[in-house]
């Protein structure tokens, strides 16, 4: 496993400048680009991150799920890809956490300045509230289930089942408004500038989202070495 | 195929009659239900004329919780003695062995749920008007909680934790099945709503449907694994 170690922390350092420089055109482009919405005014610049972080917390869910997968049919037969797929599994996940903080504090700051409201049961924001409980719930068994195969084989299942889950709630949230004012979504990007901006933040999230979880899959993997290497010094002491 | 059913009626017979002889689960999950009955009236019986307002989310709320406490204790009897992976070495599949205990759960939690929403009823001075979407309700919403209460409370039952990490696992999943069942119960009981019900019978329908192959196709992946 050390073999082509420094390659891949070789790309960790790519990644994280890669986000960084991302991320300032991002700003710039949002604040100096981008012209400043006619009704909602500059609380609509909250906007490009809060998406941009949405879309990307649905990635990697969706990337967990797929790691979750892989980890149970590969399973036994190749340990050393099972491995691979459960530390992208929990790499995702706490990646997604942390997008899903910023969905969820971005949101109601917005939604108080344009709905005059923290938080409405809005289906999308409902959705999203949903998606972060999941993953703090995978999260919750990574850390207390054991961390043994047993208990990643359980969290693997449980990102697999939010698959399905996901679909029913997004269903059922949007039915149980009900009675509720729909809030239409503020939809068209009509300018440009606001086009260019909004991609970019979308970009930006994503390599951010990218080089957090590439971090986190290596030092997973540094963990599992340090782990492997108590257990040798132990079976050479005997 | 016919062995499987075979194998499948024994496990199931197998935990009914452990039960039946211990009553367990259902002395304990129905009066732990029958307590929380009296303490949601306690805090919400003000008015008994709103009562078909917060009535269903009652039904609902008292269903959910008795049966996780439920689920938490059906795999008990499988630990001692490594049981479950007796039953794993058996000649039955993974799949007939989960569907077994899932039918046993959700027979239990049927028998306990019958006194309890009878005197939620009486409590609260609920008049079912539609009483044959109300069963359904029940019954598919019970499918749902059992099919995905059983894959983790055999998957959980040698955690430490695992009173705790049920819940937390099981509940963000159960959301749709709660918010389908509350407004099939809403209309059952005549709450000044607009629901189509048979829109949410189906939706639970077919939340079964994907669950069930999704649930019985991984506890087989999740106990090799």
């Amino acid at each position: 496993m050390a073999k082509g170690g420094s390659g891949a922390v070789g790309i960790g350092y790519g990644l994280t400048v890669a986000a960084a420089g991302m991320l300032a055109t991002a700003i710039y482009a949002v604040f100096l680009v981008a012209p400043v919405e006619a009704t909602l005014g500059i609380s609509q610049k909250i906007f490009y991150f809060h998406v941009g972080s949405a879309i990307n917390m649905l990635l990697s869910f969706a990337v967990c799920a797929m790691a979750g997968l892989a980890y149970l049919t590969v399973g036994g037969a190749r340990p050393h890809w099972a491995g691979i797929a459960d530390a992208v599994g929990v790499a995702t996940a706490e990646v997604g956490v942390t997008l899903g903080a910023i969905v969820l504090v971005t949101g109601p700051l917005w939604a108080r300045k344009a709905w005059g409201t923290w938080w409405t049961w809005e289906p999308r924001l409902t959705l999203s509230l949903m998606v972060f409980l999941l993953f703090l719930a995978y999260l919750a068994l990574r850390a207390f289930a054991g961390s043994d195969r047993f208990g990643r084989g359980v969290a693997a299942g449980l990102s697999i089942l939010g698959i399905p889950a996901v679909y029913f709630i997004h269903f059922a949230v949007e039915r149980w408004g009900g009675a509720h004012p729909q809030v239409v979504y503020k939809g068209g990007l009509s300018q440009p500038g606001m086009r260019l901006a909004f991609g970019l933040s979308v970009a930006a999230m994503f390599l951010f989202a990218a080089a957090l979880a590439w971090l986190r899959i290596l030092t997973e993997r540094e963990r599992r070495q340090l782990d492997a290497l108590y257990l040798e010094v132990d079976r050479r002491s005997e | 195929m016919k062995d499987e059913i075979r194998r499948y009626l024994a496990i199931v017979g197998k935990d009914l009659r452990v039960e039946f002889r211990t009553r367990e689960i259902l002395y304990t999950t129905t009066l732990f239900a029958l307590l929380l009955v009296v303490i949601f009236a306690f805090a919400f019986l003000s008015d008994q004329s709103k009562s078909r307002i917060y009535g269903p989310g009652i039904v609902w709320v008292t269903v959910l919780f008795a049966t996780t406490v439920g689920q938490n204790r059906l795999f008990d009897r499988e630990r001692e003695n490594d049981c479950l992976w007796s039953l794993l070495l058996s000649p039955a599949a993974p799949s007939t062995v989960f569907l077994a205990k899932a039918t046993a759960q959700v027979a239990f939690a049927l028998l306990m749920q019958v006194p309890t929403i009878v005197l939620i009823l009486v409590f609260f001075d609920l008049q079912i008007t539609d009483p044959l979407s109300f069963v359904a309700s029940l019954a598919l919403g019970n499918v749902a909680l059992g099919l995905i209460g059983t894959l983790f409370a055999a998957m959980l039952m040698n955690a430490r934790m695992k009173e705790v990490l049920l819940p937390l696992v099981t509940y963000p999943v159960f959301v749709p099945v709660v918010i389908a069942g509350v407004k099939v119960t809403a209309v059952a009981v005549g709450a000044p709503v607009v629901e189509d019900v048979d829109t949410w019978l189906r939706f639970l329908a077919g939340f079964d449907m994907i669950f069930g192959v999704v649930t019985v196709a991984l506890f087989g992946r999740m106990v090799r694994a």
